[in-house]
């Protein structure tokens, strides 16, 4: 089974860590999206799977196998780079035609299999041409070729999106969940997208400072971060944190614009001495305009600023000086003015509670 | 209506006419030494210059012609072997400064050494000296070695001499290069010796062909060397030509003109084959991609 097993990875660059005791497992088939910032270890997460770089300690077991010392060179796994890294000298058909040629794949051999990627990928009339002369499109589609064309095991893409314009990374983004589902090949995607992240992963580990924070579905990761870490990175627009204190034998929460009690946390705080410093977190979509019979803690709040982003409008709020984002289907959030007073609700069974210092969810 | 323009890349007359004159001017004493080549010796050497006269093709002659009468003296030029030593020295030199050079530029800018900086600067310091200041302890090397006058001798240092600039420009060449299609190279399956002649050498033609044409100019035109290592037989143009001058009834300058223009013939076909890849190579770098 090719499954991949990675634990304990450490990479150091001087006084630089970049992995420091990275672990994760990825199952057989799946699409497993590695998501952090930049400079969080995902370039150095790859590189060190696919043999380019050398670690000072952890192991990397591949199909049962442990590859940790294999070379480079026939751990069949294929890497998609963020530059695509095509062969400016070769013509495309010699670009996609270069892994079979160095594996001793005979040539009639060669020239269907090339035909069969081309085709797949709709760059067969870009083939006789040099691949700087194809669009970034189709330089994408190319990279992707001749990562595909000598079937690997194990897909690895750094970023592949970055280099292309927004309309392509939706298509490309369609395209890779077509070429997974097609082909049950086993992915490893690196990217600081949450939204590629969200909607391509099976499962998604999210990186901060060369360490796995939490690894889990997309859904996972929405309702239940382990980590105020997590909450920031995953969801758009960004989960409210707002930074406060409990009270009274940490039964309730003291917020620059009061006190909550009653929230799904508030059993898991009780153990903690009143006073300790906590994150409160609530999603954008967990504000709504007070409206009808109260259904949770309500504030007082001005609009700040109104973005509309087409279908949806976020509104930035001021609540006792706390900046609240909130967002609205479009024809709610119309009769909103920026300098408006608005009454707010709070879904506080959706809201979330992290320990200030550590990031740790408490619940 | 948009206002008329100018398509882009095409100047004005007068940018035109000044561009003209300027490459005028620098052409200028070539076109006197192609003149001069088909002068007679009278032509040659009037004064006011004659700028209409009949052409002649008698200085060629006697440029190839083993012996010719000059008065009551026979002299003779041999210059077929000269120009064959010329172009076999310079070829064989640049061939060897660049083999070496653009393999250790390579391990410069793939596998670099601790103190690689370092070295880099000392293999530049070596064209720092005045080649006036070496030519001493070299010459008497080679007396000792017996490589004085043979060709290995002044291949070897011709070959020596290209070899910081080699380095250098091909070490810049390699440094462009991005590392990621490397990376890539390498898990298709290439081992480092393939990436080399596979993916890394193709991608620096241009600034090999730059280098080759800097390298065979530098070694086609040097002078004081070849004056002192070359023997009768190993001679290069330069020296020949250097030597044709005197003699009783003065400069034959119509012979030297022959000389030159035949001397000039294959730097300029070298550079007109080239010049694609010869500006390729040295704008490198200085685009940002």
């Amino acid at each position: 089974m090719s499954d991949l097993r990675v634990s304990g990875l450490v990479k150091r660059y001087g006084k630089v860590t970049a992995l420091d005791g990275l672990s994760f497992e990825v199952a057989a088939g799946e699409f497993f999206c590695l998501l952090g910032p930049s400079a969080a270890g995902k370039t150095t997460a790859l590189r060190a799977i696919s043999g380019l770089e050398r670690l000072q300690a952890g192991a990397i077991r591949f199909g049962g196998r442990d590859i940790t010392e294999a070379p480079v060179q026939g751990r069949g796994i294929a890497m998609i780079f963020q530059t695509f890294a095509l062969y400016p000298h070769l013509t495309v058909r010699e670009n996609l035609a270069y892994p079979l040629r160095e594996a001793g794949v005979e040539a009639g051999e060669i020239a269907r299999r090339v035909g069969e990627v081309a085709e797949k990928l709709r760059i067969g009339h870009t083939l006789e041409r040099k691949p700087t002369t194809a669009s970034g499109g189709e330089q994408q589609r190319i990279a992707i070729g001749r990562a595909l064309v000598r079937r690997p095991q194990l897909l690895l893409l750094d970023e592949p999106l970055t280099n292309l314009d927004a309309k392509l990374r939706h298509d490309t983004r369609a395209e890779f969940k077509r070429l997974h589902r097609e082909l049950g090949m086993t992915m490893l995607y690196a990217t600081p997208d949450e939204l590629e992240a969200l909607s391509m992963g099976q499962r998604i580990g999210v990186l901060r400072a060369g360490r796995m924070v939490q690894v889990g579905t997309p859904d996972e990761l929405f309702e239940r971060p382990d980590d105020s870490f997590v909450a920031a990175q995953v969801g758009s627009p960004k989960m409210n944190l707002i930074e406060g204190r409990s009270v009274r034998d940490g039964r309730r929460i003291a917020l620059p614009f009061g006190e909550l009690e009653g929230g799904p946390w508030a059993a898991a705080l009780a153990a903690f001495p009143a006073g300790t410093g906590i994150l409160f977190g609530v999603r954008p979509s967990d504000i709504v305009p007070a409206e009808g019979e109260p259904r949770g803690p309500r504030l007082a709040s001005e609009v700040h600023l109104t973005e509309p982003l087409g279908d949806v409008t976020v509104l930035d709020l001021v609540a006792n000086g706390v900046p609240l984002r909130m967002v609205l289907p479009e024809e709610r959030a119309v009769r909103y003015r920026e300098g408006d007073h608005l009454q707010v609700e709070l879904r506080l069974e959706n809201s979330h509670l992290f320990a200030l210092d550590t990031g740790t969810a408490i619940r | 209506m948009a206002a008329q323009r100018r398509p882009i890349g095409e100047a004005g007359w007068g940018r035109t006419l000044g561009a003209g004159i300027v490459a005028f001017v620098y052409f200028f004493p070539v076109l006197w030494i192609i003149l001069t080549a088909f002068k007679t010796y009278s032509d040659a050497l009037a004064i006011p210059p004659v700028w209409l006269f009949t052409p002649t093709l008698e200085n060629f002659v006697q440029v190839f012609s083993r012996s010719y009468s000059a008065g009551a003296e026979a002299v003779a030029t041999g210059f077929d072997r000269f120009f064959f030593n010329s172009i076999f020295i310079a070829g064989s030199s640049v061939l060897i400064a660049l083999v070496v050079g653009t393999l250790a530029a390579y391990g410069f800018s793939r596998f670099p050494l601790r103190g690689n900086d370092t070295y880099l600067f000392i293999i530049l310091t070596t064209r720092m000296m005045p080649a006036i200041v070496v030519i001493i302890p070299i010459f008497l090397m080679f007396q000792i070695t017996g490589l004085a006058g043979t060709y290995l001798g002044i291949i070897l240092l011709y070959a020596v001499f290209n070899l910081p600039f080699t380095i250098w420009m091909m070490k810049s060449f390699f440094d462009e290069l991005s590392p990621d299609v490397e990376d890539a190279a390498r898990m298709d399956g290439s081992s480092e010796v393939r990436l080399f002649f596979k993916i890394c050498l193709p991608q620096v033609v241009a600034g090999i062909a730059a280098t080759a044409v800097f390298g065979l100019i530098l070694t086609w035109n040097e002078f004081l060397f070849a004056l002192l290592l070359t023997g009768v037989e190993t001679r290069t143009i330069p020296v020949a030509m250097a030597q044709t001058i005197g003699g009783d009834i003065g400069v034959r300058w119509g012979l030297l003109a022959a000389i030159e223009t035949l001397f000039l013939i294959p730097v300029i076909v070298v550079v007109f084959v080239l010049q694609n890849h010869l500006l390729r190579g040295v704008t490198f770098g200085t685009i940002k991609r």
